[in-house]
């Protein structure tokens, strides 16, 4: 409580023990991911074209690489890319721009009431998203390997999957970073949304290795980690010259590891300017805004 | 009383046209108005050269950077499909956010006036903006990747004014079928342009299309219209097949599909408008 007695988030209201408070906060997350992983049989129509749209995108892609006589393991690398791109989309518009949508929809503001922690919401949000997106994906892979005859070199299958979600933790760290500041950014969010597709697929080199870049690449790898996981990803899979890094896979894994630090608490600290900002103007959960 | 023998205000051509204004300046103000000038050029100039720009990594990697005609083929092919995209995003997304999120369809179909002239007023922002991403990726492609524009009006005109007209077609019919749709109508100018893309040529010749797909390319009224641009801009078509056509074999087909899809869509869109006033579709929301 504070000192004239008036409690200054729900969570101070509550006054709960800690034990309550840790239980209140799971439930909140589990509740969030929920209606993500029931809608993957709810919805089958989402299935669709979440699986659809990258495929026609890989596809597009392939034929490119096909007309240009290029070798075999572009044609793997497009698909990997068409994989980690439906990742991508849904940190972008069901992480980035959900709680701009939650606000047209009225929800935003029993969030800001709720007496859990904002960043349990978003959680759920990334683990459910990351369960739908993660059959997309697995779809995207095994239905661009069998239609064009991609094939793996994967010899340490373990690292390979700890390089997948060590890249997971800062791509929906950032989605959840994104959440506020498109929040707070208002009405642009359709069109920032819109601005981290193609931009980010050309500079995340989704469809080419990103060392292809030249200078640039080295910013890339510094801040977007999803170059820098598919990157180490390519290199674990299709192992040769064409898939030469832009840096060693360890040293990949240490920048990932360091990005899900930063864009976790950089969401936590936004998150917290956030909810002061909407306690004392009001104006964050008003629709149109 | 009511003078029955008096015009009904909103069915003149005069009314129909001042709908048509109100529904531009409605659509850009959605469109542009609204967002921070600077995000909104950022937003307009990054997203259409972004996609360019994987197509020319692309190509300089496996060619080693050698500028040639299939690097004009590629450029020349994104470009235009901003068209495609917008156009068809535009339309379907006007009628849908009118019925969903700005929940004004309703009253724009009570009046006396057509659903139509507001429609493609309210959709032109978006064709607007890509039309403009036209001219950039294609200013990019000249000043820097060394693209040779070797117009020719005759064609290029021509073959524009037809291309919009069928590109339109499609939109409209998209838009009266995403009125029908209950789920993820949001979803399908993306993946019927999609498809499309993939089937038009815009981006690698038909030929490395497999052969039963081939045919759907050679009915597209899009496969034409960019075969026609390309030759009206930069001197050649595309690679393979299509490219060995003549110009005025080109023109034929492309005058002949969008003889076909226009008026078959113009009769599809009036069927579904029928069909969505008495299934009362108009103001139904998905909250999709």
């Amino acid at each position: 409580m504070s000192e004239v007695g008036i409690a200054r988030t729900p969570r101070e209201a509550a006054d709960w023990s800690r034990g309550r408070v840790v239980r209140a906060n799971l439930r909140a997350v589990a509740g969030r991911a929920y209606p993500r992983i029931i809608g993957l049989t709810r919805e089958p129509s989402w299935l669709f074209f979440e699986i659809l749209l990258p495929f026609l995108a890989v596809s597009a892609f392939v034929f490119v690489y096909r007309a240009l006589g290029a070798p075999e393991e572009f044609v793997g690398f497009v698909v990997l890319g068409g994989a980690m791109t439906a990742f991508w989309l849904n940190v972008v518009w069901m992480m980035a721009a959900q709680f701009y949508w939650e606000k047209d929809q009225g929800n935003l503001e029993l969030y800001f009431t709720a007496p859990m922690h904002l960043m349990s919401i978003l959680a759920g949000m990334a683990i459910g998203g990351l369960v739908m997106t993660s059959s997309r994906a697995l779809a995207v892979i095994v239905i661009g390997s069998l239609v064009y005859g991609v094939s793996y070199q994967i010899a340490e299958p373990l690292l390979l999957a700890g390089v997948f979600l060590l890249t997971m933790i800062p791509l929906y760290g950032l989605g959840m970073l994104f959440a506020s500041l498109f929040l707070l950014w208002g009405r642009e969010a359709f069109h920032l949304a819109q601005l981290l597709q193609e931009p980010i697929y050309f500079l995340g080199g989704v469809n080419f290795p990103i060392r292809h870049l030249g200078a640039v690449s080295a910013l890339v790898v510094a801040t977007l980690p999803l170059a820098v996981g598919l990157d180490a990803m390519r290199q674990l899979v299709f192992p040769g010259q064409a898939s030469e890094g832009v840096l060693p896979v360890a040293t990949e894994m240490l920048i990932l590891a360091v990005m899900g630090v930063i864009f976790l608490v950089g969401a936590r600290l936004a998150l917290r300017y956030l909810e002061t900002l909407a306690r004392r103007e009001g104006r964050l959960t008003l629709r149109w805004q | 009383m009511t003078d029955r023998s008096a015009a009904v205000r909103g069915i003149s051509l005069a009314d129909a046209w001042r709908s048509f204004r109100t529904a531009i300046r409605l659509g850009w103000a959605i469109e542009a108005n609204w967002s921070d000038p600077f995000l909104f050029a950022v937003y307009t100039m990054a997203k259409p050269l972004s996609a360019a720009m994987i197509l020319v990594v692309m190509y300089s990697i496996i060619t080693g950077g050698q500028a040639g005609k299939f690097l004009q083929f590629l450029i020349v092919g994104a470009a235009l499909w901003n068209v495609v995209y917008g156009v068809l995003a535009g339309l379907v997304q006007s009628i849908l956010e009118d019925r969903e999120r700005y929940r004004m369809m309703k009253y724009v179909v009570v009046t006396p006036s057509s659903l139509f002239p507001f429609l493609l007023g309210r959709s032109l922002a978006r064709v607007g903006v890509s039309l403009v991403a036209v001219v950039l990726t294609l200013a990019v492609g000249v000043l820097f990747l060394g693209v040779e524009l070797r117009l020719n009006l005759l064609l290029l005109v021509p073959a524009s004014v037809l291309g919009l007209v069928a590109v339109m077609g499609l939109g409209i019919f998209m838009a009266g079928w995403c009125l029908q749709l209950r789920q993820e109508a949001w979803s399908y100018p993306e993946a019927i342009a999609g498809a499309m893309y993939l089937v038009s040529g815009a981006i690698f010749p038909v030929n490395v299309l497999p052969a039963v797909v081939q045919p759907i390319a050679w009915a597209m009224p899009t496969t034409w219209w960019l075969e026609a641009s390309r030759r009206g801009l930069v001197g050649h078509g595309s690679p393979g097949d299509i490219g060995a056509l003549s110009d005025g074999t080109v023109m034929l087909l492309l005058l002949a599909s969008t003889v076909v899809v226009v008026p078959l869509a113009l009769a599809a869109f009036a069927w579904f408008m029928r069909a969505a006033r008495h299934k009362g579709l108009l103001d139904m929301t998905t909250g999709s």
